[in-house]
């Protein structure tokens, strides 16, 4: 499966209430095309999706607070997901979606491959987390995706996914409108 | 110094109910009263870049946030502000002790940073202000004022001996 993919999928099973974070490039772009509503789509921002989750998560506990971020993005503020350990927000949920390449750059490899995402981030008392290998299996995408977003408590769900192949056009809008259309939705 | 609580409580009246950030020994005694007052919360964040994503995303959930850094920090703030607090249009409060300059003489790993602190905040555009223990109602809220005006980071240096001992 690639991440695109996965990103659609997230339509079938979020119920429009979630309020999400994407991370700069390829995967804002996908959420901004491929899912509803007005949400924080990241322009540059690099490595912090995880902390700006953690603080909309704080500031708006009875919603539920969706990172999804790539795997070089993840990597770049990784210690952030320490402090997210530390406080344990129990609305807050992470997709790290990895492909194992800088993609919106030009496909360069990150140091993803030599990670084992599930005994570092378990390392960090984040005992809910949970990885699979998306780029051969997308039988448990559905039952993850749940997991994930319906369950309740702080989630990380790491997916191994492949590269995407989809073309989409930048988001339109300025970040100012970006934030202004969402601080209008809450 | 400035009566640390007073200075709690002035924010507190100004709305801030959050605040984040990566200690400094200059603001010792601010966080000792920050952790006795349970009116405002403090996240440790891990960076100063980290720092300014969780106010800002404190902000976007409709919350009023301030930071307090080191003004090494500037150096790391950097993309969060330009691309972010900047770019979104995020007001927040950044409280910044001024390190590096007579007091720190035998503290060299502040000496350049010192010497480039309002030069670099000149290049981020960040509105600054000096305050002292004189002054300081007047000019943090003129400080306030303009964060709302520009719906943007604006920047408070506090020298040794104003906000601790």
């Amino acid at each position: 499966m690639k991440g695109a993919e996965i990103i659609s999928k997230l339509s079938t099973i979020l119920d429009g209430e979630e309020l999400i974070v994407s991370s700069n490039g390829n995967v804002s772009r996908q959420v901004y095309h491929l899912l509803q509503g007005d949400q924080i789509y990241l322009r540059g921002s690099m490595g912090l999706p995880v902390p700006i989750g953690l603080g909309l998560a704080l500031a708006q506990p009875y919603r539920t607070v969706l990172v999804i971020t790539g795997d070089g993005n993840f990597l770049m503020g990784l210690s952030s997901l320490t402090t997210v350990a530390h406080i344990k927000p129990h609305n807050l949920k992470i997709i790290i979606l990895d492909n194992e390449l800088y993609a919106t750059t030009g496909g360069q490899e990150t140091v993803s491959s030599a990670i084992d995402y599930k005994a570092m981030i378990q390392g960090m008392s984040i005992d809910s987390v949970k990885s699979y290998d998306m780029r051969d299996d997308e039988n448990l995408i559905t039952e993850m995706l749940k997991d994930t977003l319906k369950e309740k408590g702080l989630k990380v769900l790491h997916l191994k996914v492949e590269e995407d192949t989809i073309q989409l056009e930048n988001i339109p809008h300025h970040p100012r409108e970006i934030k202004d259309n969402f601080v209008k939705r809450l | 110094m400035i009566e640390t609580s007073y200075f709690l409580n002035h924010l507190l009246d100004h709305g801030f109910t959050f605040s984040t950030g990566v200690p400094c020994s200059y603001f010792k005694d601010l966080f000792i009263a920050l952790e006795k007052d349970d009116r405002i919360s403090y996240l440790p964040a891990t960076r100063e870049d980290e720092a300014m994503g969780i106010a800002s995303g404190y902000f976007l959930g409709g919350g009023k946030t301030f930071l307090i850094i080191q003004n090494s920090g500037l150096a790391t703030i950097g993309d969060a502000l330009t691309s972010l607090a900047q770019l979104y249009q995020i007001p927040l409060l950044v409280i910044v002790s001024y390190r590096g300059l007579k007091p720190d003489r035998d503290f060299p790993e502040h000496s350049i940073m010192g010497d480039v602190t309002k030069p670099v905040l000149d290049a981020y555009q960040i509105p600054y202000w000096i305050i002292e223990e004189t002054n300081w109602k007047v000019v943090l809220d003129n400080a306030l004022e303009v964060m709302e005006e520009i719906s943007r980071p604006v920047c408070i240096l506090v020298k040794k001996g104003v906000l601790s001992e």
